[in-house]
């Protein structure tokens, strides 16, 4: 006798029926641009804090705190211009600009911007004029409070990139809702002791590197078991981000030669005293490798996504 | 007055005079020429062009008589939620909720950066790659055939701007029914006040049920994951992936507090560990 079914009815081994294999939902149109303005925002958020930490009193954290502030503004500077090339006209910018929407982690995020932007050049004016390269005056413009709240600011610039991408219908990226934020903080502020130490070493400044690749390893470690966390957790909705052709180049360049190696490399650092040409070669090359890393992780979040999208029975039970 | 569509899928023919009346009204180019093999769809889904979609499900089931076959037809449309995640997402204020409850996209205030498209739970908004602000109100020498190929490119060149179903927003101000409604020759889609509408929805399922037919609404009421119910909902006849309509929509927005709570939580880890490690000489 033949099987019955009846209108609608799946065989037993059957997955769910789609319509003609057709995607549910549509997949972001986001390219590199948005990658980069991501993986910059998370370092203009690192780099936030590090400006906090340094010490004034001491020569080589001035130093640094000096760099980590002018390197802030620079980026804070670029990000507009990557965001315009992505929405094809200047002025189209502007539009963001008309409203506050708390609703909208991509309107709060462009005043987060806008913000952090201000705070971070109130601060190299600071700086400048304490260190007598601008008027000595001119520090008495910027009120003290300027410095923790780029660091506020930041921190929520670090934040956002994660929550943007969580607070969607994306059944990928809304899968993490609290993985992906928590490890765009951790990849914000490790690309951000990256490029700092990097930015050092060019300035011989050695001692402040050693604190830097400290902290650098804390937050890369904090990143590791977030990512190894979230494959768990993501099941079957993490699919495109973690096998495959992408999960490979994933756990090459992000885990593998983005988080191990640096902390390989720093963890030598921390305990043989090398010669310092060495040293620097060793620090340099865990910077890079970090940054790389941290690219890498936005990017495949970024193209996870597309994917996850285009997954015809993803869409279909969306994650809470 | 809160205004909607009920499409009840079980007198949908199939004509597709719905799409093109809306193609027409609302002046949206052509998609192209494509055939996909799919029943009688080469729309295949709804985009930033295509505000009416036909979906069109052939269906067979065996017993000891042999085989049957049926043929189920719907026509999709932007759903114009009562917590829209489009509306939520958008930066710009370029898609507001109007008078009439519709949830409207102002072409002249998008800025196609596309988080509307990714926060739609339904996968209904899409970008248009070129807007002409000056000109045509979309610029339709510029569509190709290589529409879907070139979409990246162009976008990334002129800047597109995200489109769905108005519920025909001018009409309904002249007192007009919308274009789609106007069209469907069978009363598939109904267009009114959206309470009137769950009534008669109702009282149809009811009837339907009765004469043997398995009916559902679907959007009708709260429909979960804290979207609430539809302003354009449908009866279906099928469980809602075979049209595909999520089982399970969630409104992207309720996963913020989470994100928020977590990542400060990983910030204040962090500064303190940082904190730590440079106070410590």
């Amino acid at each position: 006798m033949t099987d019955i079914l009846t209108f609608g009815e799946v065989g037993p081994q059957e997955p769910t029926p789609t319509y003609y294999e057709r995607p549910l939902l549509k997949a972001p149109h986001w390219e590199w641009n948005v990658v980069t303005y991501l993986f910059l925002g998370g370092i203009m958020g690192g780099l936030g804090l590090l400006q906090l930490l340094a010490d004034a009193n001491d020569e080589d954290e001035r130093r640094l705190r000096a760099t980590a502030r002018v390197t802030s503004l620079v980026l804070a500077a670029a990000n507009p211009g990557i965001l315009i090339s992505h929405l094809g006209r200047p002025e189209r910018f502007l539009n963001m600009l008309r409203i506050v929407k708390f609703k909208s982690p991509m309107s709060l995020g462009v005043w987060g911007l806008v913000f952090y932007s201000g705070a971070a050049g109130a601060n190299v004016i600071r700086e400048l004029a304490q260190g007598g390269t601008l008027p000595g005056w001119l520090r008495h413009l910027v009120p003290a409070f300027f410095v923790p709240l780029q660091a506020l600011l930041g921190a929520f610039t670090a934040s956002y990139t994660g929550v943007l991408l969580s607070a969607t219908a994306n059944p990928f990226w809304g899968s993490g809702k609290v993985h992906i934020p928590m490890a765009s903080v951790c990849s914000g502020l490790s690309s951000a002791c990256a490029l700092s130490s990097a930015l050092c070493v060019v300035q011989g400044n050695h001692r402040v590197v050693r604190k830097l690749e400290r902290l650098e390893m804390v937050a890369a470690l904090a990143e590791l078991s977030l990512l190894l966390h979230f494959e768990k957790h993501a099941g079957h909705y993490g699919k495109p981000f973690f096998t495959g052709a992408r999960g490979k180049r994933l756990r090459t360049y992000t885990i593998a030669t983005g988080i191990l190696a640096p902390m390989a490399l720093n963890l030598v650092g921390s305990m043989v005293r090398l010669p310092k040409p060495v040293d620097a070669v060793r620090s340099t090359v865990a910077s890079v490798l970090t940054l790389v890393g941290g690219y890498i992780l936005r990017e495949s979040l970024i193209e996870a996504g597309k994917d996850s999208a285009r997954d015809p029975r993803a869409a279909f039970v969306q994650p809470r | 007055m809160t205004t909607g569509f009920f499409t009840d899928t079980t007198l949908c023919i199939g004509c597709k005079a719905c799409e093109v009346a809306c193609k027409q009204w609302n002046e949206l180019p052509s998609d192209g020429f494509r055939f996909t093999g799919d029943s009688y769809d080469n729309t295949s889904e709804l985009s930033g062009t295509s505000w009416r979609h036909v979906a069109f499900i052939e269906q067979t089931s065996v017993d000891q008589r042999g085989i049957h076959n049926r043929w189920l037809m719907s026509s999709d449309v932007c759903k114009h939620c009562t917590n829209a995640g489009c509306l939520e997402a958008c930066p710009t204020g370029a898609i507001v909720r109007n008078e009439f409850g519709s949830v409207f996209i102002q072409p002249d205030v998008c800025n196609g950066c596309g988080y509307c498209v990714v926060s739609c739970p339904f996968g209904v908004v899409d970008l248009i790659e070129k807007f002409d602000p000056e000109g045509y109100r979309y610029n339709l020498a510029s569509i190709v055939e290589e529409r879907r190929e070139d979409q990246q490119t162009a976008l990334q060149g002129n800047g597109g701007v995200a489109g769905k179903c108005t519920l025909c927003y001018d009409r309904q101000k002249l007192g007009f029914v919308p274009a789609c409604a106007k069209a469907c020759p069978t009363e598939s889609i109904q267009f009114g006040n959206v309470d009137e509408l769950r009534e008669r929805a109702r009282a149809r399922v009811e009837s339907l049920v009765e004469r043997g037919v398995g009916a559902e609404l679907y959007g009708a009421d709260d429909i979960g994951g804290g979207i609430g119910s539809l302003n354009a909902f449908f009866l279906l006849t099928e469980r809602p992936e075979a049209y595909n309509l999520p089982a399970q929509p969630v409104l992207p927005s309720t996963r913020q507090p989470a994100g928020y709570a977590s990542a400060a939580l990983a910030v204040l880890g962090l500064a303190v560990a940082g904190w730590m490690i440079f106070r410590n000489d």
